[in-house]
């Protein structure tokens, strides 16, 4: 159980690292959309993001508030299980308290890289068997070289990603060709139950809304995302896990312990309390269960995507077929004798 | 915003939030009930559409909340 942890700033030259990651780090991040003449995409406060996810990792009774994450690790680690091949270098974006590899073994990953931009979630990550690097790295501008990894996984950061296009194109990129991108994020319906609620009830009270829920990926989108970023082969499939709580109050008290508040740079910094009795009331109204507790539900996109190689399947060419559909009329139904 | 402990002190109180709340839970389905409506009806939700359910609610948090408070 190795765990070695590195900090970006102290430089990775001090570390004996094979000949592999030599250099690994650029100069300077890449600001891949700049290039290319459109806009940055600037919806979140990373800054302010990492001081969240720093004060929810530093919280005494920080376990708590794990379960989501536990329990999306444990799925993407099936998905990993589920290809039968074993990865001799794996990337963890984003793994904060190594959520996926805590159920992963040497067999499938032989070596593992974690980056997180909370130095105080890495340096609680849990046990794992596998010998794991931690590097504090924006999962917007990951400091590896092309073609390094022959797995990448991420589980429930990418929707706090600034350009996730520009973020999806570099997991492409530290990719091995052949290699796959097996990723879990919150997307679509996720809090629609808080976030008509809140909206309901600031209408009500003070004539107007903002947002306090942050925007999600729908998941007609993502196929998209992953095609434009290069990969193929795609698998994308949704999850629904709803979780009941007392209140309102509490609902949001876990999502502040998981790390998980709003950091737009559009959200309004204070909350009426006013509008916070009218919005429980609501929530309770529109959506509570005969037992008294409140659902939050929480969609989960996964998906999986291939770097292309020449050994994976293409689809045929176009007038290559040698049956016609029209020829199913002609199977023969199986004799009588053959039944048993 | 004054006094050494303003922070501590809210957090406090919202803490009780729950607690108080449970006790108006009637005015609060009434509230929720009148809002609730309007997602279904032709009627747009405005400002204050629902005050006195929401007064009525709010009174009866307050009435709560210094019941515990003593």
């Amino acid at each position: 159980m190795s765990r070695v942890c590195l900090s970006v700033l102290q430089g990775l030259h001090a570390a004996g690292w094979s000949s592999r990651l030599q250099a690994g780090l650029r100069s300077e991040p890449r600001r891949v959309l700049s290039a290319s003449g459109r806009g940055r995409m600037n919806v979140f406060n990373r800054e302010m993001k990492k001081r969240q996810k720093n004060w929810a990792a530093s919280l005494q009774d920080g376990g708590l508030y794990d379960y989501l994450r536990d329990e999306v690790g444990s799925r993407v680690a099936d998905r990993v299980y589920d290809i039968a091949r074993t990865f001799p270098l794996a990337l963890d974006v984003g793994g904060g308290k190594s959520h996926i590899a805590e159920h992963l073994n040497k067999d499938v990953v032989e070596r593992l890289f974690l980056t997180d931009i909370s130095q105080q979630a890495v340096r609680r990550g849990r046990q794992t068997e596998i010998p794991t690097h931690c590097i504090l790295a924006d999962e917007e501008f990951l400091p590896f070289r092309e073609n390094t990894f022959d797995l990448v996984v991420s589980s429930l950061v990418l929707h706090w990603i600034n350009d996730l296009p520009g973020a999806l194109r570099q997991i492409h990129q530290v990719l091995k060709p052949d290699g796959v991108f097996i990723g879990a994020m919150v997307g679509g319906e996720t809090l629609y139950e808080l976030r008509c609620s809140l909206q309901l009830a600031e209408t009500e009270r003070e004539g107007g809304f903002s947002p306090h829920v942050s925007p999600y990926t729908a998941v007609t989108d993502l196929g998209n995302l992953l095609g434009q970023a290069g990969f193929n082969m795609l698998t994308v499939d949704i999850d629904d896990v709803q979780v009941h709580y007392p209140g309102i109050m509490e609902v949001m008290t876990d999502l502040q312990g998981m790390g998980e508040s709003n950091c737009a740079w559009n959200r309004r910094s204070l909350l009426h309390r006013d509008t916070m009795l009218a919005a429980a009331a609501v929530y309770k109204e529109m959506y509570g269960n005969e037992d008294g507790s409140i659902p939050a539900t929480f969609e989960i996109l996964y998906m999986i995507g291939w770097k292309p190689h020449e050994s994976q399947a293409k689809p045929a060419r176009r007038g290559s077929a040698t049956t016609s559909f029209g020829d199913l009329s002609k199977i023969n139904q199986p004799s009588g004798a053959e039944k048993p | 915003m004054s006094g050494s402990n303003v922070w501590s002190r809210t957090r406090e109180k919202l803490r009780l939030f729950p607690e108080v709340f449970a006790q108006c839970a009637e005015e609060a389905a009434i509230y929720g009930r009148c809002v609730a409506a309007t997602t279904t009806s032709k009627q747009e939700l405005k400002k204050d559409l629902c005050a006195k359910e929401f007064e009525a609610l709010k009174t009866c948090f307050t009435n709560a909340a210094k019941k515990r408070a003593k």
